[in-house]
């Protein structure tokens, strides 16, 4: 192999593999900044739903229309997405490592102060809140039903729906 | 001696710190203590908990804070409204904003405060309160939605969170009841009525208001809520109130905040899309 034909071949390897890297850095990346999102076949709220993304999910940027955003998950899943439900750069979630660390190197007892949605009942510090500062049982009851009050994200939807919101604008 | 306490304390104090290790705190603390050294144990707890003051406060924390505020507001406000209909309504447009909002991946719960007063407040954890007065004062779904935007942005935001944070680093208190709530109640107490006080009687910093302002203006648009709604609530309060805080004692006058509201608005080009539900908050709200 003559040189001049060698350092053609190098180029050319050298090209195609910048072309592969770019099209990969290129790839634009949104992430789901929603409790969670409906991937739908279509850009209208009308469009069958063909997955389901949750707050934080990464997601790659096929194509953009509008309101909406043509993304593939993590597994390859394809589909639209209401644009307002993404945002460009990754959220940082509730309950990051340096707070998780924190608490730990405070000696918290998550098991002792953790009030989870739903659970009925004040946690212990709260209760002992209570009790020190003279807090009526009737005012205790409307705080823990104010705690273990839920309305499905379902309903959240069909509220949304109704009042041609978010992605059922008309 | 009490040097080579220290000088342990700080050496344990160090590597805490590089490794982030809380299980090599304890450890230390048990070995100090099983080797009848309380003293030691006690030095290295207490540095175990400096560094750890430096960290923000966990989801966790954060719940039992929220919770032992909200029973506060619910007692100085004398009670909740009792109206089921009511109430889902105001949650499922609390949710509906906060879904969207930069941080929907906590409960949010909205009470109704059984009091005249116009004003809203937003505990930790997402405990968020509107008083039936304030109420009174809406006229359209996209109002109530920008309100509770407001709210929401300051959980998003951990605006009380920060003040506590900071009061603690002021008062050079490292064990202020937080992970230590039930091993230590007086010291919890100390804290939530601080935090209390702070939000019902003396207010957050205006910047922390004008930024719930703005934050929550973008929540309320993200969901679909025309834009100008908010501006048109806030006018409204100052044609009734005026501007001499006498309303929101605890937040910056009305025309700055309509202001801040309005360059939100042309500088993130929020949408006035005309959508307010008047209908739909006035069939839902009859009862107020």
């Amino acid at each position: 192999m003559t040189p001049p034909r060698m350092l053609r071949i190098v180029l050319i390897v050298l090209w195609i593999s910048l072309f592969a890297w770019s099209a990969e850095g290129w790839a634009e990346t949104v992430y789901v900044q929603a409790k969670t999102a409906q991937l739908r076949a279509g850009k209208t709220s009308l469009d069958a739903v063909v997955g389901n993304v949750k707050f934080g999910d990464a997601l790659e940027v096929v194509g953009r229309d509008g309101s909406w955003v043509e993304v593939k998950t993590a597994v390859g899943a394809k589909g639209w997405i209401f644009a307002n439900k993404t945002s460009s750069s990754k959220p940082s979630g509730t309950n990051d490592t340096l707070a998780k660390l924190g608490q730990s190197m405070r000696g918290g007892d998550a098991s002792a102060t953790t009030a989870s949605a739903g659970a009925r009942g004040l946690d212990k510090a709260s209760e002992g809140y209570a009790n020190r500062a003279g807090v009526s049982a009737r005012d205790r009851d409307a705080v823990d039903r104010m705690t273990a009050y839920q309305i499905p994200d379902q309903e959240v939807e069909e509220f949304l729906r109704e009042g041609g919101l978010g992605e059922y604008a008309k | 001696m009490r040097n080579n306490h220290g000088l342990a304390a700080a050496l344990i104090a160090l590597s805490l710190t590089v490794a982030g290790c809380a299980e090599v705190q304890r450890a230390s603390e048990d070995i100090a203590r099983q080797s009848g050294n309380p003293r030691l144990a006690g030095a290295i707890h207490g540095v175990g908990n400096v560094v750890g003051s430096l960290f923000p406060i966990g989801y966790d924390e954060e719940s039992s804070i929220g919770q032992a505020m909200a029973l506060q507001v619910v007692a100085r406000y004398g009670g909740v409204v009792d109206q089921p209909e009511l109430v889902r309504y105001v949650n499922l447009v609390g949710r509906a904003v906060a879904n969207t909002s930069d941080r929907p991946d906590i409960p949010y719960r909205v009470a109704i405060l059984e009091h005249d007063s116009i004003n809203a407040f937003a505990a930790p954890a997402g405990y968020i309160f509107v008083t039936r007065g304030l109420l009174k004062q809406v006229r359209n779904e996209a109002e109530l939605a920008a309100v509770l935007g407001h709210e929401i942005a300051h959980v998003s935001q951990k605006h009380i969170l920060d003040v506590i944070q900071r009061s603690k680093r002021l008062a050079g208190v490292t064990e202020a009841g937080l992970s230590y709530a039930t091993s230590n109640p007086a010291a919890f107490k100390t804290v939530i009525d601080g935090a209390v006080k702070k939000l019902l009687d003396e207010g957050l910093d205006q910047e922390k208001e004008t930024e719930a302002d703005t934050i929550g203006e973008v929540f309320a648009t993200r969901v679909g809520y025309d834009a100008d709604a908010y501006v048109g609530f806030l006018t409204r309060l100052r044609d009734l109130k005026g501007d001499d805080r006498a309303l929101f004692k605890t937040h910056p006058n009305f025309s700055a905040r309509i202001e801040a509201v309005q360059k939100t608005i042309q500088g993130k080009h929020l949408a006035a899309t005309g959508v307010v539900l008047q209908e739909r908050f006035a069939r839902m709200t009859k009862r107020v």
